[in-house]
């Protein structure tokens, strides 16, 4: 896909140091990525890689070390907390363990990222309606996390992530924790948001088969891309 | 995020734990509770003495006695320390001054009254009648009998407490019976008995409270010439001056005017001193048991610091949840001190309530319990609780609350996402 706008995530000779006790880890050596409108992008790689730490640098969660960074062409390294925070608004986030907040229904978990953005209650109440119904959850919107199977667990939380319009969802191995058949029903979820809703999805995997499902794949090592495809 | 999205969100932590903020919110009320309870009964008490003072002490009535009430020191009663004694006489040259309308002496002895078969220890107090029914025109009235014009040959007049000491009916004396006034005198080593018969002429009506030289229930009264012949001495225990007027002034030119006449060796009580004594009395207690209804409020305060630390950790991976999901600091920080406020606000409410209840359960039953026997003074304590201690213990509640969540709170708002989302 062709854009004439900016990409929708441009990093530039991306590096992170952290420390782990009082050793320096260098988890990004050098990360040169760019994201357009539309894309749909798996990051492959072992554990240790720099995957996560990737996925944190592009989701605003944590600062880079070093070299350059572009959220819609927007300097991260000029944004202070608060401008990172509306930021992140911007980033519909999915998680492995899909981290919703146990004490509210489907529905408020939806409701809590559009609340947080200071949606209407109005508003919020029709969007989240309409969420659930795209995720096919909107039978089950009155049920708590707990009442709820992995997969439809992380169907709420595709829906709270694309809550806000975002300008991409991060997702990190949004399949790695349900089963197989589920995982499956999910990834063709994401898919066709991808294909039918244009959303930009960058995502996070361990999972082979889903590599060729996807637009283009980086494959990680060391804290460095080794290898890229496009399918 | 809007301020009403804010507040439900801490509603629904709150929630969560119900008994822990229930416990929390215990602490808050025990203290509010401690203190609307301590300084309300205080404010009734210190104003049903006022009312008292008021009662029995016209406000342009002062007293000229060798008594100093230490007034300005706050300190209680005691003797100038002087030799100086006041005379009958006395009143002649007080009335010589500028703004006194009247005087009166008053020569007052504890006594026993003997009627019938039955005696009494009572106070006897010698003065001019007429003067007397003129300064304390609503105290100094008969209720049956009629008071007599002065002089009267033995005739006496009793308080409400004399004709009816028990408060049941059961009458010591009434008008018309013979009363034997009984006061020792000391000559050499022997005590000697002596004894004065007088006839009940009029039983006033009832005063009730203290008395700081006005009527009193529990006093014969007798006119003034036969006090100082049956005793024997012009000598009087005070003098009684009414002035023209109740202003500061007034008051202050008599009292140099007496200080000029005898020196420092008497003093001059007016009620508004001894109302301002009883208050910088009152002021100096209240201090103190808010001082220490303060401190079960402080240690509430830790109290909370103490859960909202707790509820921090907890809620750390939450935290990281809603800043992952684009919430401020300043949100976070706003999220955890409205639970604080709410924490606050529910304590002070209950605990002014409670605190109220306490105070009125006291005043009706906790005095004869703790063995402060009221009945006889014709004192009632009605607890009062200003708008000051209201609106005053609701602001301290909620101040306690909300500063010692600030830490928690502001540890809460300072959280980085990334940490936060790992917490396990």
């Amino acid at each position: 896909m062709i854009s004439v706008t900016a990409p929708v995530v441009e990093t530039i000779n991306l590096r992170k140091i952290y420390m782990l006790g009082k050793v320096p880890v260098e988890a990004l050596r050098g990360v040169n990525l760019k994201v357009e409108k539309g894309d749909f992008l798996a990051i492959l790689g072992p554990s240790g890689s720099g995957k996560s730490t990737l996925l944190n640098m592009i989701g605003a969660l944590d600062k880079p070390t070093d070299g350059k960074m572009f959220i819609e062409g927007v300097d991260i390294f000029t944004l202070n907390d608060n401008q990172l925070a509306n930021l992140r608004r911007r980033i519909g986030f999915v998680f492995q363990f899909f981290n919703l907040i146990s004490r509210f229904t489907a529905r408020e978990n939806v409701e809590l990222s559009m609340s947080i953005a200071g949606m209407s209650k109005v508003e919020r109440r029709k969007r989240t309606e309409d969420l659930l119904e795209t995720v096919g959850l909107k039978d089950r919107m009155r049920h708590k996390p707990t009442e709820l199977s992995g997969g439809e667990q992380q169907r709420v939380a595709i829906a709270r992530a694309l809550a806000n319009n975002p300008s991409f969802l991060l997702m990190d191995e949004p399949t790695g924790n349900i089963d197989s058949k589920t995982a499956a029903e999910i990834f063709g979820l994401i898919k066709r948001l991808n294909e039918e809703k244009g959303v930009t999805i960058i995502m996070v995997t361990h999972d082979q088969r889903l590599v060729s499902e996807t637009k283009r794949t980086v494959h990680m090592l060391d804290g460095l891309f080794v290898e890229e495809n496009v399918n | 995020m809007k301020a009403l999205d804010i507040f439900s969100y801490s509603i629904s932590s709150i929630k969560l734990r119900k008994l822990r903020a229930g416990l929390t919110t215990l602490g808050v009320v025990i203290g509010i509770a401690a203190i609307v309870a301590l300084l309300s009964l205080s404010q009734g008490f210190q104003g049903s003495i006022a009312a008292q003072v008021q009662k029995g002490f016209a406000t342009n009535t002062v007293i000229v006695s060798t008594i100093d009430l230490g007034s300005n020191q706050g300190g209680s009663p005691q003797a100038t320390g002087s030799d100086l004694k006041l005379f009958v006489n006395d009143t002649q040259t007080i009335d010589q001054i500028g703004n006194v309308t009247m005087s009166v002496a008053v020569i007052q002895k504890s006594v026993y009254l003997k009627v019938g078969n039955k005696t009494l220890a009572v106070s006897i107090v010698g003065v001019d009648f007429d003067k007397y029914a003129e300064i304390y025109s609503s105290t100094f009235v008969a209720e049956s009998g009629s008071i007599p014009s002065s002089p009267q040959n033995e005739t006496v007049v009793i308080g409400k407490r004399v004709n009816d000491p028990w408060e049941n009916g059961t009458l010591f004396s009434n008008v018309n019976d013979q009363a034997e006034i009984i006061w020792s005198t000391r000559s050499g080593f022997a005590l000697k008995n002596e004894s004065y018969t007088g006839v009940v002429a009029a039983v006033l009506k009832e005063v009730g409270g203290f008395s700081f030289g006005g009527t009193a229930d529990s006093t014969v009264y007798v006119p003034l010439l036969q006090a100082q012949s049956f005793f024997g001495s012009d000598e009087c225990n005070a003098i009684i001056v009414q002035l023209e007027s109740d202003s500061e002034a007034t008051i202050e030119s008599f009292t140099e005017a007496i200080k000029e006449a005898f020196g420092d060796q008497v003093s001059v009580i007016s009620s508004t001193a001894v109302l301002d004594t009883v208050s910088s009395l009152f002021s100096t207690i209240e201090i103190f048991l808010t001082g220490i209804a303060g401190i079960s409020l402080l240690v509430a305060g830790i109290g909370i610091m103490n859960i909202m630390i707790v509820s921090l950790m907890e809620r750390t991976r939450e935290i990281g949840i809603l800043k992952a999901l684009g919430m401020k600091g300043r949100t976070v920080l706003l999220i955890f001190l409205g639970e604080a406020m709410i924490i606050g606000l529910m304590g002070a409410a209950i605990g002014i309530a409670s605190g109220w209840g306490l105070a009125n359960v006291f005043s009706m039953v906790g005095f004869s319990g703790m063995g402060l026997n009221l009945r006889g003074t014709g004192l009632t304590i009605t607890p009062s609780l200003t708008p000051t201690v209201f609106f005053g213990a609701f602001a301290f509640g909620l101040l306690v609350s909300v500063v010692f969540a600030l830490y928690p709170a502001w540890r809460a708002s300072k959280l980085k996402p990334v940490e936060a989302l790992r917490y396990e």
